[in-house]
């Protein structure tokens, strides 16, 4: 369980690959990554800039970049798309007032030319509250299955009870091992 | 910046903040020598930065007896202005068969973290890592 193991898995023949984590503020993004690394996660506080993980197994590193979410700081987002292999896209299943606006950031990320043909994982994250949605319901209502320039993937997850997390971990790293991009059979 | 357990997240050592001090001395770390037992070992750096910074780099150094045994450089780029940030960095160890013993490392490894904006220096810190 957790980064470590999952970086053990990558097979790469380049030095470094980079993940990059997006979503809306209280998404839960730090919350995730923290829960793969099993570090304490009752005090998180909202992230102003970015947390990194770094990993090194053998000569290969891994680079997890979680960039906070509140709208003052989407602006920025842009200065860390540069050589990203994998973007993470977190969205609180249960925040449906703001289903929308996750909707349009997701958009708009997917048409950044930085990030064009870049696998995209969805966490529909907050499973464990009783007001979210599925993550089927989810995937209609952003229209996901109009992706088509990308593979793509949704997962149910709680960052809370862990749950999904380790199973959307694996789906970005068999993608990295695939070198997948652009035009690549989409996986839903 | 502070160590844990990798695999277990157990904190192992912290340093608190830094204050102005540790531009001109050498910080000291006591880390528990069961350190050396983790088979991975993470270190954080937090640090929060007023202003933008373009090309913000890091080069991280380890010392033992004055030789370079390990070099990790970094690359963050963008520092948004205003923001806290993190680096958490987890480290392998090199196997039980090839571990020092902590008697021959104490007080003779020291950290070096250089903070860069592009090949401009900011900061630099200096640890010297004591095991008890």
């Amino acid at each position: 369980m957790g980064l470590l193991t999952l970086l053990r898995k990558l097979k790469r023949s380049d030095q470094e690959a980079r993940i990059l984590v997006l979503g809306l503020d209280n998404a839960g993004k730090t919350t995730i990554l923290k829960k793969l690394s099993e570090e304490d996660i009752t005090h998180i506080m909202p992230t102003q800039g970015f947390n990194i993980k770094s990993l090194m197994h053998e000569d290969f590193k891994l680079n997890v970049w979680d960039i906070g979410g509140q709208k003052s700081i989407r602006p920025y987002w842009r200065n860390y798309f540069d050589q990203t292999d994998a973007l993470i896209y977190v969205i609180d299943s249960a925040d449906r007032r703001r289903m929308d606006e996750t909707g349009v950031e997701l958009g708009q990320l997917l048409e950044e030319e930085k990030l064009a043909g870049i696998p995209v994982l969805i966490f529909a994250n907050k499973q464990d509250l009783l007001s979210a949605l599925s993550s089927d319901e989810i995937s209609q209502g952003l229209n996901l299955h109009t992706i088509r320039d990308r593979t793509w993937f949704i997962q149910a997850a709680s960052a809370k009870t862990g749950e999904g997390l380790q199973e959307g971990m694996e789906w970005v790293v068999s993608q990295i091992n695939d070198g997948a991009g652009g035009g690549a059979e989409s996986k839903n | 910046m502070d160590m844990r357990d990798a695999d277990t997240a157990r904190l192992l050592w912290e340093s608190g903040e830094w204050g102005k001090d540790m531009y001109h001395h050498e910080l000291k770390a006591t880390v528990p020598r069961r350190i050396l037992e983790c088979s991975a070992v993470s270190r954080e750096i937090n640090f929060t930065s007023q202003e933008e910074i373009r090309q913000f780099r890091l080069e991280q150094r380890v010392f033992l007896a004055g030789a370079c045994i390990e070099e990790w450089f970094f690359d963050f780029g963008f520092v948004i202005p205003g923001s806290t940030n993190s680096w958490q960095q987890t480290i392998e160890s090199a196997g039980e068969d090839r571990m020092l013993a902590a008697e021959d490392l104490s007080g003779r490894m020291t950290i070096e973290t250089t903070f860069l904006d592009g090949r401009t220096m900011l900061f630099k810190t200096l640890v010297r890592i004591f095991y008890e």
